[in-house]
């Protein structure tokens, strides 16, 4: 009885914190998402609407142009990530020369913040003068504007983001292929199994609940990504780039629309919750029946 | 004897402004005495003007007074952000948030500023011997009220302007060409079409002699708001298009048929012209808000252009960061026939004089030592280092001072402009939704830009979107 009582004390600092930062303000959003209220208006108070902000968001052709942008973005920046962070990941088990010194290199872009990612891609890509464009026009003959190419703007995005992100899915996939005890490669390896049958029956099953935790972490932060599209491109060109996040923050800020921002915000919580519920359904649950 | 009494003469009037400056000094140290201590926080652009606050008039009034100035200097968007935020929910951060002249109506609107000249009149121990309203110029009168007061202290003021490089429209070789190309002399365009030519001949100079130059700067960014100012600010007026195309005194209409302008056949020649000169521009040009525009034009990358005035002084004169110092021209905008009549006679304008000032937020705890800091930048003493270091005008004063004469001269007599033409430029309109309105098109905009909509069917959306936007606001009724 008294170390429960002494656990609740231990815990309620948290719980505090997580109460007056997380639950109440997320309650609030809640509840200005069921009202019209924008500050600027000519009656700039808070009005009840009901259920009328969700009806609008079904017809909002932007915020549905966003949301279709976005899972695009998020499909080809996750799995990609996933693909070379196991790759990079398995390349980091096997000594080489130099390997220390690569792998703090490659871990470097994860500790820069965002909007500093964003400026920096900005100068490497900007039309005729950023590197990336300069040298691709100079050795390939290839035109690159992502200030009117909505296909290069994308997919530079998704490159920085590959750039930006890989190392963390690295480490994590280090720390999950180092924890594997040998035993079961050694038995599969003597009972004559190839690579492709340990990498599918073995390797993936038991870093399984790492990657979908890894996949988790991504997809939130990828559902979630302003800072550095922010800066590269502003969301353009046109609507190209404009993700869920930049949406959002055009909503909310500029245009001052809070009831109806807020209700965004609310589905695209929602949005993720289902997302990665449906993952971890497909890629965990039947792992647990079996168990 | 002559020189013996002018000797005596000038040690008299030294020992004068020495005495006058020390009562001055008296004033700053007795009326801070009360607020030692005190940590005043401002927020603004990251701007020269700004900067200059920071690094040299911050410091200067810690020094004199003993109460501290923290400034931060941060993006546009973050700016009004922090400051919106701040003021909305009334947590009283910030004891000074830069108000641009576009914005300082909504602000109004939401009571979030306090009545300086109301709060000096109030605290007469406040008020500097040195500062008086009446120095600032007729700019001032956008950040008054409707009772007359000023809700904000000036603290830039500049026109967009047309610059261009004398070095290369007064090299006779190329004045040759030019003439032999098109049958006219080179000199800045006085209209759209003399523009456009000017453009297509730099652009195909440069390539044809392989050079980094491009025929004119575009302010084109296909997702940031930067390119739609340009055109509502500075394209459109010179075509007769004033306040963004919408009647505020017809029910706020935008379309034609409502009795608007966004859409008429005039705003869509405009916004073509425009678009049309991206094939000339620098191929920066869609990637460019009005930051890199001056950096385009300082880079020498662009042989005209319409420029943001705050970035002429560095573009003309600062060589650690400019390729074209001493090559720089200035001129009025290009304009349709008539504009000029038009604006003569007293209707529109020609182009936008941006500004900002400083403002007390209703919600600052610091209020009076606030006041102090926004007296002493607003001094007729510390204008004129701070016009040459950053090119804006807010006092009457500072056009004379000889440091600013001699910057008008290497400006290539920019401050000229601004104190004889200044009365053809005007701010943004009084409307209290310019953000709201603005990212409402936004969308829209952008797609014109990147062809996806033609101009005629992107206006006449955006004039549609525009009445829907002002309806549901509540603006238009």
């Amino acid at each position: 009885m008294q170390s429960n009582r002494l656990g609740w004390i231990l815990l309620a600092p948290t719980l505090a914190i997580l109460f007056f930062f997380g639950v109440l303000p997320f309650i609030y959003v809640v509840y200005v998402s069921f009202h019209q209220w924008n500050p600027f208006a000519a009656d700039p108070t808070m009005i009840f609407n009901g259920a009328d902000n969700f009806r609008k968001i079904v017809f909002d052709a932007e915020f549905l142009n966003s949301v279709g942008v976005t899972v695009l973005f998020v499909l080809f920046a996750v799995i990609s990530e996933l693909v070379v962070g196991y790759i990079l990941a398995q390349a980091f088990m096997k000594e080489f020369p130099g390997k220390a010194i690569f792998r703090t290199i490659h871990t470097l872009p994860l500790i820069m913040a965002p909007i500093i990612v964003g400026s920096v891609w900005k100068l490497m890509m900007t039309p005729s003068i950023g590197i990336i464009p300069h040298y691709l026009n100079e050795w390939f003959g290839i035109t690159v504007n992502i200030g009117t190419s909505p296909v290069a703007a994308f997919a530079t995005i998704i490159i920085m983001d590959i750039w930006h992100w890989t190392p963390l899915v690295t480490l994590t996939l280090i720390a999950a292929l180092v924890s594997l005890p040998p035993d079961p490669f050694e038995q599969a390896q003597i009972d004559g199994a190839n690579k492709r049958q340990i990498f599918f029956h073995i390797t993936v099953p038991m870093i399984a609940p790492a990657v979908v935790a890894t996949v988790f972490i991504r997809l939130m932060d990828a559902l979630r990504t302003v800072d550095e599209v922010w800066m590269l491109t502003g969301g353009g060109p046109g609507s190209a780039t404009r993700f869920v996040g930049v949406h959002i923050f055009k909503e909310v800020f500029p245009k001052t629309n809070y009831g109806y921002g807020s209700t965004i915000s609310v589905i695209v919580l929602y949005l993720t919750i289902v997302a990665c519920w449906l993952l971890y359904v497909t890629m965990l649950a039947p792992r647990s029946k079996k168990d | 004897m002559n020189t013996v009494f002018k000797l005596a003469a000038s040690a008299l009037a030294l020992s004068f402004a020495a005495g006058m400056a020390n009562a001055d000094d008296a004033f700053w140290k007795e009326a801070a005495a009360p607020y030692q201590g005190v940590t005043l926080r401002g927020v603004t652009e990251s701007s020269p003007p700004s900067l200059y606050i920071r690094e040299v008039l911050a410091p200067q009034f810690e020094e004199l007074t003993g109460i501290r100035v923290d400034i931060e200097t941060t993006s546009w968007d973050q700016m009004f952000d922090k400051a919106i935020k701040d003021m909305e929910a009334g947590t009283g951060i910030y004891d000074m948030v830069y108000i641009e002249q576009d914005i300082v109506y909504s602000y109004l609107a939401r009571d979030f500023l306090t009545d300086t000249t109301q709060l000096l009149a109030d605290n007469p121990a406040l008020k500097a011997p040195t500062y008086d309203e009446g120095n600032f110029t007729t700019f001032a009168d956008y950040f008054r009220g409707e009772n007359g007061h000023l809700y904000g202290i000036p603290m830039e003021a500049f026109i967009k302007i047309y610059l261009y490089r004398t070095d290369l429209f007064e090299d006779p070789e190329i004045q040759a060409s030019f003439k032999e190309k098109t049958g006219r002399d080179l000199a800045p365009a006085t209209t759209h079409a003399e523009y456009t030519e000017i453009a297509k001949f730099f652009y195909e100079y440069g390539q044809e002699n392989d050079l980094q130059l491009w025929g004119a700067t575009v302010q084109g960014h296909t997702g940031h708001p930067a390119s739609w100012y340009e055109y509502v600010e500075t394209v459109a007026p010179t075509f007769g298009i004033y306040n963004w195309g919408i009647d505020a005194d017809n029910n706020y209409a935008a379309t034609v048929a409502n009795g608007g302008e966004m859409n008429s056949d005039t705003a869509k020649e405009a916004l073509q012209w425009w678009l049309d000169l991206r094939q000339y521009a620098a191929p920066e040009s869609n990637q460019s808000t009005w930051t890199e525009v001056g950096t385009t034009f300082g880079a020498g990358r662009a042989a005209q252009g319409l420029v943001y005035g705050e970035n002429a002084g560095w573009i003309a004169a600062d060589d650690t960061k400019s390729l074209v110092v001493g090559k720089v021209g200035v001129a009025l905008p290009p304009l349709a026939d008539g504009v000029m009549a038009e604006v003569e006679g007293g209707e529109g304008y020609i182009g936008y004089y941006d500004g900002g000032a400083f403002g007390l937020p209703s919600t600052s705890k610091n209020k009076e030592a606030a006041a102090l800091f926004l007296e002493y930048i607003g001094q007729n003493e510390v204008q004129p280092d701070w016009a040459v270091a950053a090119p804006r005008v807010t006092n009457t004063a500072t056009y004379d001072d000889p440091k600013v004469q001699d910057m008008n001269e290497e400006l290539g007599g920019y401050y000229d402009m601004l104190r004889d033409k200044g009365y053809l430029f005007a701010g943004a309109p009084a409307y209290p939704f310019h953000a709201q309105l603005r990212e409402a098109m936004a969308p829209t905009f952008y797609s014109i830009l990147t062809g996806d909509s033609s101009v005629s069917d992107g206006l006449d959306k955006m004039a549609e979107i525009a009445e829907a936007t002002l309806t549901e606001l509540g603006y238009r009724k």
